[in-house]
């Protein structure tokens, strides 16, 4: 993993007030690594004017008050970050305070709770249970904080094919529901419209307004589905979801 | 010293701030004033920092009590001020007596009216910020009966011998009408668009009554994307134009979903959201190509006029007496990351 090459990027001006970075090696994974790395060299380097960076796949939206910093200014100091990454890519293991963390969600799928498992099942040419089966085979890495409200975006399942998205996104999907769409995935932390095919809902709890960070998981941490039955769904009601390992404040191999 | 303000008729209101900076990174919009440059002036005016909670009212009369002299500003949308009964001017300190009704009735021209009360008012914070966030449900949305917390009073502040205004400060307004003038630059998607991106400059847009604080949805001749190959998830900026459907094209707010898979055709600029946020449902929008160069150069002239503002309510309220200790409450910096 480790190289002496500034990592390859494009930076896109992106209004007054944002730049888009985005990593443009052949590497999708080295790409992803690259601008959540990036978004944590800016989250912790205090420069004046800087709001955030919101790092997805292979991109990362820098967002800036234009009245302090200009967009070229910030373009010459995301140049300085990724020529430190480049160079120190170990030191920056600091900069991460904890190793990942692993969940397990239990999903009721179907039914009520999954309203478009049947069509995915239908336009994948598998059946249902083939579909449960493959959305909870894998452990799945969150590679970003997505909408609404801290989203875990996901890869996969390993399905056939990508999952069209609906014709007619619904107005309201519950907390908790589990969709997929395109080849992602995600869990909805709260109510919201949607465009994503819902497959099933966990009972578990995971946007609390009272905690900090709100949610639990960052991109790094893993993920697994496990399947439960509907008449075990009110057990979990009110449990929040929980890392199954405690947090490493010492990992030897950063984010 | 601590006094209370009860909302006696809420329309449509909330208490906001600038907005939750931190959040874009943990997947929550930045949110906050719509207006922001009407926020600004009105916590200026009000002798508060730019990024104290105020009371942003949209479109609906507005009325409430309190029980103790204060002093507000209102700025935004053209509307007429009451208090206890008595037209006051928008876009000055206004003292307000206790038990004195302060009314905001028939907003016009615009959408939004900014509300800002010397010492501002208590409110919950997330993230550090107080905006509401409708997607997971946090803010304070203001109803019939609601109470506000206020920190400080202020002694009645009359002209001496006529009961007229007091201040003239003359902060220049921003220009709002059922025309308006949005300036934007190129979207960093723009070249999938090819030659029909330009359609965007060439006519007016309709304001859609869908419109709210996440987007607002805009009827014309949309630009039409040449593939239709799947966009990964990206941050969007806040002011992102994008053409989701062939129907409309969508001006993202700064209630966005921080993440979209949309390709981004264009960027409303600062200046140019603080026009969005006072478009009318058929209202017509046009856009108006600028550079990210031109637009921070016009951003900073408006901060400017602003700083200037500081300067003389300052001047103003320390010959007043206003403002002084005791009861100054510091808040955090309007930019605090």
């Amino acid at each position: 993993m480790s190289t002496n090459a500034t990592p390859a990027v494009e930076i896109h001006e992106s209004g007054d007030s944002a730049v888009r970075v985005v990593a443009v090696s052949a590497d999708p994974e080295r790409n992803w690594d690259t601008v959540h790395r990036l978004a944590g060299w800016l989250d912790t380097c205090d420069a004046e004017g800087l709001h955030g960076a919101v790092p997805t796949y292979d991109s990362v939206l820098v967002e800036f008050d234009p009245a302090v910093v200009s967009a070229k200014q910030l373009r010459a100091y995301v140049l300085l970050g990724l020529r430190q990454l480049g160079l120190r890519q170990l030191d920056l293991a600091g900069s991460s305070a904890r190793g990942p963390l692993e969940f397990e969600v239990p999903v009721a799928y179907g039914g009520d709770f999954g309203p478009d498992l049947e069509k995915v099942a239908e336009q994948q040419g598998i059946t249902v249970a083939e579909v449960i089966a493959l959305h909870s085979a894998k452990s799945y890495t969150i590679r970003c904080m997505g909408a609404p409200a801290g989203s875990p975006m996901m890869d996969g399942p390993d399905f056939p094919l990508p999952v069209p998205r609906l014709k007619d996104p619904r107005l309201s999907v519950p907390a908790g529901a589990i969709a997929v769409a395109g080849r992602q995935a995600v869990i909805a932390p709260a109510v919201a419209p949607g465009g994503w095919c819902v497959i099933g809902q966990t009972p578990l709890t995971v946007l609390d307004l009272g905690r900090d960070p709100l949610v639990p998981y960052r991109p790094g941490d893993t993920l697994r589905f496990r399947p439960i039955s509907h008449e075990e769904f009110n057990d979990y009601v009110g449990s929040h979801l929980e890392a199954l390992n405690p947090a490493d404040l010492h990992p030897e191999v950063a984010l | 010293m601590n006094g209370r303000i009860v909302v006696e008729q809420p329309g449509n209101s909330v208490v906001t701030d600038l907005g939750r900076f931190r959040g874009p990174r943990f997947g929550l919009p930045v949110n906050g004033a719509l207006d922001q440059f009407s926020a600004r002036a009105a916590n200026i005016l009000a002798g508060n920092e730019d990024n104290a909670p105020l009371l942003e009212v949209t479109a609906l009369d507005f009325r409430m009590r309190a029980d103790q002299d204060f002093l507000i500003a209102v700025t935004g949308a053209p509307l007429t001020l009451t208090v206890g009964g008595r037209e006051q001017p928008q876009w000055e300190p206004v003292s307000v007596r206790a038990g004195e009704a302060v009314a905001i009735r028939g907003i016009h021209t615009g959408l939004r009216a900014y509300l800002a009360i010397h010492g501002s008012v208590d409110a919950p914070l997330l993230m550090g910020s107080c905006a509401p966030d409708t997607v997971i449900g946090f803010g304070l949305k203001l109803g019939e009966g609601t109470v506000l917390g206020i920190q400080r009073s202020v002694a009645p502040l009359r002209q001496p011998y006529f009961d007229i205004p007091l201040f003239r400060l003359g902060l220049e307004r921003p220009v709002m009408g059922s025309e308006l003038v949005v300036d934007v630059t190129d979207g960093p998607d723009v070249a999938e668009f090819g030659d029909s991106a330009d359609l965007l400059f060439a006519s007016g847009y309709t304001v859609s009554g869908r419109s709210n604080h996440i987007g607002l949805r805009l009827g014309g001749e949309l630009p039409e994307r040449l593939s239709n190959a799947e966009v990964l998830s990206r941050g969007v900026p806040v002011g992102a134009v994008e053409v989701p459907n062939r129907e409309e094209l969508l001006v993202l707010h700064r209630g966005r979903g921080v993440t979209a898979g949309y390709p981004v055709l264009a960027v409303a600029t600062s200046l140019g959201l603080h026009v969005l946020a006072q478009a009318r449902p058929g209202d017509v929008v046009r856009f108006r190509k600028t550079t990210v160069a031109e637009a921070t150069l016009a951003y900073r002239a408006s901060m400017r006029q602003l700083e200037s503002l500081r300067t003389t309510v300052n001047t103003v309220f320390k010959l007043l007496g206003v403002g002084d200790e005791p009861g100054w409450r510091e808040l955090p910096p309007a930019l605090a990351i």
